[in-house]
């Protein structure tokens, strides 16, 4: 067993923390490496190393050794030196990953989803381009709206850049949060599998702490191919394919009609049974009772196709990456695309042997193809016309309504541009590193929609928005070798970082016709010189901006002693313009630990080649991303309600309030903060052939501002407080097991990782141990992702068996309205002979409670091929969809936005008649959605790729004697989406909101099948 | 245990860069300061003419919406007990039908009071602090006491409002701002003579017009003239009508005599009109944009982008042909119509039959051959172009105006045995209606009459239901709706969510029971 010298601190915090837990340090078996800070060292995991971060699983690709170079020294000053990432560590992690880069994955969270653990991926909607959710440990709030969903997602960083993403704040002004407005383009679809050399999900509290408050709900960090020495290398990548339309079951008004009439038979009185449905009650009417093949206008097998090339070369003191790209992926439903072209450029140089600069520019256009939802569109319009007659499910009829799309203008844009500017010094012990980087994306949506499509009136509108970050950072660097095995590196850091979110949005209805679709906004206007004048049209003009800034200093000490014990504590501040003045600044910390088992206690012993523990603690601050809450009491324009949000003046004269309606600020509120803790075991068994890693974590969400409800009697809806404390809990397993290995012929890497999150209300604000926000209810050690809902069992068939309260004489009743024959069979948890609100419970999750993915990786001689799963298990769905089809009185007489049927309204999606058959007329409006009648199990366990390879490069044909032609001439057959097995059977169960609701309108999500060839010369 | 001397080293740099950082963090501070553009905070607040006048028509646009959410005003005036029946909205069948336990979203809406004390809270705040403005010299003491008048005026309104609806509610006078204390409910009559007092003083600052060289308010008002104000804004007669409303409520009807005639007197400094049925009930006529008949009214400016598709009356009661919508949501059943307007007055312009033709004049009904007859005495569409595609409205909501007015101080004359002049006032709205003067010796009783005549005359303006109640206080001959009023179930239930909300309130009696 090997001796251990340690300092007398060292020895103090080590016997201390062995005291309490039984984590140990981390250490990498790689000798060889100078692995420096505890949380950077991420190194491949699947390479025969230790992993504290998950690295998207992916076995090495032995072929694959040229696109990464290792010699220069460089292109190892890397980026997130800024951050003080230590770059050496990732060195090793130079993973292709392959089941990435062989599939036609458009967004980032297509690749991660099943393909890290940790990682919950929600793709609600198979439309290219559109918004996709992730959640790294759980949500960190209930996600009681839209804001919540924005304020739970990771930060991104590209070559350590956090990327900004779209600020919540434009939903103020809109009617329905089903998109926002503007292009509504997945910011994370610019980034194109090729480019990326790793993917490395942070979850690690202590590097996150030294991320700052942009990473507190987690960060992935995505590492770019960067330019390296050598002689120019050039690749070739492309694929073309296809996605394959869905199987969908036609049906027309017959089938409406056969599913209604039972209803009216049984419960409707005469008067009622006058007004059936116009479009119903005529059964010669060819247009609805016709054939129904709408399917073959909505649903195409559509073409994809990507390419790209890149350039990189040059010398040892200056070199350079060019890249360009493009790439087309169609929907299979309603005619949707995206289309995407790219480049990048990046250069390195080494101008004094100790000074290197580097600077990226990555530039990308995405152009999107949007669906023609009705919903949607009446949405954006804010206003909706009659709409008791649904489009026909029949071909010529619905294909004469497409036709109208013709006169559309739909136009979706993002342009993103990021990049660096960044130099390193280094002199003997002591670094400097400088950086400016920027992420700027704007988005441009112009929308007219002609009268033919809107009921008589036309409509137009603008979108320019756009989202910029800056940063500038400076960090020091001093390295001291205390003696042969101890080293101490001290860091200090600053970083400011400025956030703009802008945008300008006007609409505008009812212009002269349908040939003028432009909207002037014009001041003055003058009818007769300008016939284009907002005279003929209704404007509204809403312009909108938000800034914030966050400015960070920290102080980082790193202990090392001989690559067996790693040490590291941290201390930051940061500020941040969207705190009151007086809570400006946080002060935080950070902890790590890590310990080598094997090598320092059990070196000699068979038992293991590697055996380490780690543990960090960190607290971290949270941005909030609403300036308002800056300001304290305030003022707003607040003349509006629900049907009309913006309305902004009274008798032509503008107004303000407090905002009654958006709920009250007062002073005093701190810092949101989060305490995550993260303890982990990594063992490597059997010559490293199987490798497990294994974390525990909680991570607490203190401090989390909740919009209270309040006493009404003072106006406001509701008082923003502080004080909701979120806890999740769980593990992360990570497995690759190599379970034939052969490099010459035959080999076989089994790779899986599963998750496990459970999450908790710990506290809510002023001490309360229950709120009601809206449909959800809050409870204390309750979970934050339960639905509210009543318990259904049965109906009453008699008015007999509804029962009576003894006391009273009075039959059960639901809020006040008595109930009857043809009524729901509500548990009255109470027992107070009336259903209301306190007879509902919290049950279900939304947020899976297991989830992840497992795959393998076969190769022999050239040949490779993959499959890859994905599951989630543990999470429920709340079908909503069944509960509009079966309230379709409600729905359909009230003209509301869910009165709005789809062109889908006419398939057959699920069989309604298993619900229980109760009398839609009731005023106890049975067939709410509030009820676990319609809960249903979500899970689902997926075949998320599968890819099969041939490297031609080493073939007779591309091979001159001994030397390749090329050092890569992969061809490859790829299929992802192949099927889903599910308890839910209504569509494919990803298709749920984030909020768990499933209301029918994701779009599939394809089966796609691509064959594709990659060439590196 | 080995320590290095280099540690020594380490400790200037270490010490000289902390300070450094601190004196970075300190000066970030400023950077810090980043002043928001999309709210208006507190402490710069209420210190300039403008920000009074944006906090006093902001009062005004919160009651707008308080009455315009859900067309709560004529969910709550017009349909219980009233003439409307529903189409095929079981929401609206169940408030017609008094089920106001229903579990429809409208009626959860419409029975939360929130927005009325989000009217008093923006009411207590502009007269706890708009006299910090006074620093301002544009704005002058004699505006100042303008706004507050106005404002008090608002806040006895909205109390009255609410009491009306919903019988006792929590009286809360100051903003109290930032807590949120739980408030029990006050029996009403301390409320309406809260109301009372307030009204009284502020009509005593109150001008007749705005911006028109009124005694009270010389010059123009915020820089307006009166062609921007006409009567939106609470005026010395809407005070009046106020005042004369609460006492009516209270069965005071020697005072309603008293404040009524005060209007009697006056109404023509304000520009008031009787107006013809034209006026009534055409796209361009009272309920149009903004005028001086709309004594108390809350109007929607087209020309400001106001224009809304709900909050008006038509959302509910227009159907094809005047909008594209096949339906209405609500309408006047012909058996309702025939008995409202009975053929023995003559040829009522609102509606009747020509006894010799047999076609019907329908200025207040469109379609009335047709199944469902549409209610279209109020159909500003889209600010008059009246476009059937486009169905957006401009209409005002009108509390009262003088027809109204005429027929309270009627009824209370009425109610005092003065019937001479009762008999007068009544016979100026129906001989402006074209049908038979009520004479003395009339078999049908007087105060009936009145109350038939703003049957017909208030159609569709909110009235139906507190006319109901008024009546029956006075006649007591309907067993059933005596009880309602024995019992309070003439007030609305309060909704669960404010209920839940506020722990000292209790649920009306009369649902609690139900």
């Amino acid at each position: 067993m090997r001796k251990i010298l340690l300092p007398k601190g060292a020895i103090g915090i080590f016997s201390f923390s062995v005291c309490i837990i039984f984590l140990g340090f981390f250490h990498r078996s790689d000798a060889s490496s100078t692995n420096t800070h505890p949380c950077t060292a991420i190194t491949g995991f699947y390479q025969e190393t230790t992993v504290r971060q998950d690295t998207v699983n992916q076995p090495i690709n032995e072929e694959d050794s040229t696109a990464n170079d290792t010699t220069v020294q460089i292109s190892t000053t890397d980026y997130e030196n800024s951050f003080s990432h230590s770059t050496d560590s990732r060195m090793a992690d130079t993973v292709s990953i392959q089941v990435i880069d062989r599939q036609p994955y458009i967004s980032l969270q297509q690749m991660l989803k099943g393909n890290a653990a940790g990682v919950y991926v929600q793709e609600t909607s198979g439309e290219p381009g559109t918004m996709q959710n992730m959640f790294i440990r759980g949500a960190s709030n209930p996600l009681l709206d839209i804001k919540g969903l924005y304020n739970a997602q990771p930060a991104v960083y590209l070559n350590g850049i956090p990327l900004v993403q779209d600020n919540p704040f434009a939903f103020d002004i809109q009617k329905y949060d089903f998109n926002r407005i503007g292009p509504a383009i997945n910011y994370l679809a610019s980034i194109s599998p090729e480019e990326i050399k790793s993917i490395e999900i942070i979850k690690d509290p202590a590097m996150l702490a030294l991320l700052g408050p942009v990473a507190a709900n987690g960060a992935i960090w995505i590492t770019t191919k960067n330019a390296h020495s050598g002689y120019r290398s050039i690749s070739i990548n492309s694929y073309v394919g296809f996605a394959a339309k869905p199987v969908v079951d036609p049906v027309n008004a017959a089938f409406e009609n056969n599913f209604r009439k039972p209803f009216y038979d049984k419960y409707a009185t005469q008067e009622e049974k006058l007004r059936y449905p116009a479009y119903l009650r005529d059964s010669t009417n060819t247009d609805y009772y016709g054939p129904s093949n709408w399917t073959d206008l909505y649903y195409k097998n559509v073409p994809i196709y990507y390419v790209d090339l890149s350039l990189t070369g040059g010398s040892d003191r200056a070199n350079f990456r060019f890249l360009v790209n493009n790439s087309k992926t169609n929907g299979t439903a309603d005619g949707t695309a995206i289309n995407r072209y790219g480049a990048s450029f990046f250069i390195n140089m080494l101008p004094l042997k100790w000074l290197t600069a580097s600077a990226m520019v990555n530039a990308n256009k995405l152009v999107r193809d949007r669906n023609r939802s009705i919903r949607d569109r009446l949405a954006e319009l804010r206003y909706i016309p009659d709409l008791s007659n649904p489009l026909a499910p029949n071909k010529d009829v619905y294909g004469n309504y497409l036709d109208e799309f013709d006169n559309v203008i739909d136009e979706n844009q993002t342009n993103a541009a990021h990049g660096y500017f960044k130099i390193n010094a280094a002199l003997k012990n002591f670094q400097f590193n400088s950086s400016i980087s920027f992420d700027y994306n704007e988005g441009i949506r112009d929308v007219f929609w002609p009268t033919t499509l809107l009921d008589g009136i036309n409509f137009v509108s603008n979108y320019f928005g756009y989202n910029q970050r800056f940063i500038v950072s400076n960090t020091a660097e001093y390295t001291l070798k205390a003696g042969p095995a101890h080293q101490f590196k001290f860091t200090g850091g600053q970083v400011l970082q400025e956030d703009i979110y802008k945008y300008d949005y006007a609409f505008a209805y009812n212009g002269p016709n349908n040939f003028i679709k432009i909207n002037i906004h014009d001041p003055t206007p003058t009818v007769i010189t300008n016939p284009l004048s907002s005279a003929q049209y209704t404007p509204y003009v809403f312009p909108d901006k938000e800034q914030n800034r966050l400015a960070s200093y920290y102080f980082k000490t790193q202990y090392t002693y001989d690559n067996i014990l790693n040490l590291s504590a941290l201390i930051r501040s940061d500020g941040s313009s969207n705190q009151q003045p007086d809570h400006r600044w946080l002060l935080s910390y950070a902890f790590s630990a890590d310990w080598d088992v094997r090598q320092s206690l059990m070196q000699s012993s068979g038992f293991a080649n590697e055996l380490s523990l780690h543990a960090s603690w960190a607290k971290t601050g949270v941005m909030v991303n609403d300036d308002r809450f800056a300001v304290g009491p305030q003022y707003k324009v607040d003349m509006g309600w629900p049907d009309e949000p913006t309305l902004g003046s009274y008798d032509g004269i503008a107004g303000l309030s407090r905002p009654y309606t958006s709920g009250w600020v007062g002073y005093n509120i701190p810092w949101e903060y989060t305490n995550k803790l993260d303890i982990g075991l990594n063992l490597g068994l059997f010559q490293n052939r199987l490798r497990t890693a294994i974390d525990f974590y909680s991570n607490d969400d203190k401090n989390q501002l909740l919009p209270v409800p309040v006493a009404s009697e003072w106006g406001y809806s509701s008082a923003y407080e502080s004080g909701m404390w979120t806890n999740n809990t769980g593990v992360d397993l990570n497995l690759a097991a190599d379970i034939v290995k052969n490099p010459s012929g035959f080999s076989w890497t089994f790779t899986a990782n599963a998750s496990h999150n459970q999450n908790t209300l710990k506290a809510l604000p002023g001490g309360l141990k229950e709120i009601v926000i809206g449909d959800r209810k809050l409870e204390v050690n309750k979970s934050i992702d339960s639905y509210w809902l009543l318990q259904n069992q049965g109906i009453y068939n008699t008015n007999g068996e509804v029962p009576t309260n003894p006391q009273t004489n009075q039959p059960m009743t639901y809020n006040g309205v008595v109930l009857q024959a043809g009524d729901p069979k509500w548990k009255d948890v109470n027992g107070d002979y009336t259903i209301n609100n306190a007879d509902k419970t919290l049950t279900g999750h939304f947020m899976p409670q297991f989830y992840g993915g497992f795959g393998s990786n076969l190769a022999y001689k050239a040949w490779t091929f993959d499959f890859n799963f994905s599951f989630v298990a543990g999470r429920d769905a709340l079908n909503q969809y069944a509960s509009s089809r079966l309230d379709f009185i409600n729905n359909e007489d009230n003209n509301s936005i869910s009165s709005v049927k789809e062109i889908w309204f006419w398939s057959k999606r699920m069989n309604l008649s298993q619900y229980p058959m109760y009398n839609p007329w009731s005023s106890a409006v049975p067939y709410q959605a509030d009820q676990d009648l319609f809960l249903q199990n979500a899970s689902y366990l997926k075949l998320q790729s599968a890819s099969l390879g041939y490297d031609l490069s080493g073939t007779r044909l591309f091979t001159r004697g001994d030397k390749k032609l090329f050092n890569r001439f992969l061809v490859y057959l790829s299929a992802a989406n192949l099927f889903t097995i599910s308890p839910f059977k209504v569509d494919n169960p990803e298709l749920i909101n984030y909020n768990g609701i499933y209301d029918g309108y994701g779009l599939p999500i394809p089966t796609t099948v691509i064959f594709g060839v990659k060439i590196d010369l | 245990m080995y320590y290095p001397k280099k540690i020594k080293k380490v400790f200037l740099p270490l010490i000289s860069l902390c300070m450094g950082l601190l004196v970075l963090c300190l000066s970030c501070n400023k950077t810090l300061d980043v002043p928001s553009t999309r709210v208006a905070g507190e402490p710069q607040h209420w210190t300039t003419l403008d920000d009074v006048r944006s906090g006093l028509i902001g009062v005004y646009g919160l009651f707008r919406a308080a009455l315009a959410s859900d067309n709560a005003f004529w969910l709550w005036g017009d349909l219980r007990g009233g003439d409307f029946s529903s189409f095929s909205r079981p929401d609206l069948k169940a408030i017609i039908e008094s089920n106001l336990n229903a579990s429809y979203p409208v009626i959860q809406n419409i029975t939360d009071w929130r927005r009325f004390y989000a009217v008093i809270n923006a009411c207590n705040m502009f007269i706890e602090r708009s006299d910090s403005a006074l620093q301002d010299k544009r704005y002058t003491e004699l505006n100042h006491t303008v706004d507050i008048a106005q404002v008090r005026a608002l806040r006895a309104f909205a109390y009255f409002f609410m009491v009306r609806i919903w019988g006792d509610v929590p009286l809360i006078t100051q903003s109290h701002d930032g807590t949120f204390e739980d408030m029990p409910r006050t029996s009403q009559e301390k409320v309406l003579s809260f109301c009372e007092s307030e009204l009284r003083a502020a009509a005593q600052d109150l001008p007749y017009v705005y911006g028109a060289n009124d005694p009270q308010q010389p010059g123009p008002y915020y820089g307006y003239d009166y062609s921007t104000f006409s009567n939106t804004l609470i005026t010395k007669l809407a005070a009046y009508a106020l005042l004369a409303h609460v006492a009516a409520w209270q069965g005071h009807y020697y005072d309603v005599a008293v404040y009524t005639k005060f209007i009697m007197d006056n109404y023509q400094k304000e520009g008031l009109q009787y107006s013809t049925i034209d006026q009534l009930t055409n796209a361009d006529g009272i309920f149009a944009d903004r005028n001086p008949n709309q004594l108390i009214g809350f109007n929607f400016l087209k020309s400001n982008g106001e224009a809304t598709s709900s909050g008006h009356i038509e959302q509910l009661t227009l159907g094809a042909p005047l909008i594209s919508k096949p339906y209405p949501d609500i309408y006047v059943s012909k058996d309702s119509i025939i008995s409202a307007f009975p053929g023995s007055d003559g040829n009522d312009e609102r509606f009747g039959i020509d006894t010799i033709s047999g076609l019907s004049r329908t200025a207040y009904f469109t379609n009335y051959s047709g199944e469902i007859p549409i209610f279209s005495k109020i159909k500003v569409i889209n600010g008059g172009t009246q476009e059937p595609d486009f169905a957006v409205f401009t209409s005002a909501i009108i509390f009262t105006r003088l027809e109204e007015l005429t027929l309270l101080r009627a009824e209370a004359l009425a109610v005092l045995q003065q019937r001479t002049e009762a008999i007068q006032l009544l016979n100026i709205i129906k001989s402006n209606r074209g049908i038979r003067p009520y004479v003395e010796g009339d078999p049908r009783d007087l105060v009936t009459e009145i109350f038939n005549e703003r049957r017909r005359e208030l159609m569709g303006e909110g009235w139906r239901w507190y006319d109901l109640i008024r009546y029956n206080k006075i006649k007591r001959n309907n067993p059933s709706f005596n009880a309602l009023i024995d019992q309070g179930g003439i007030y609305w239930p309060i909704a669960q969510d404010i209920l839940g909300r506020n722990h000292l309130l209790v649920q009306n009696s009369y649902w609690a029971g139900k």
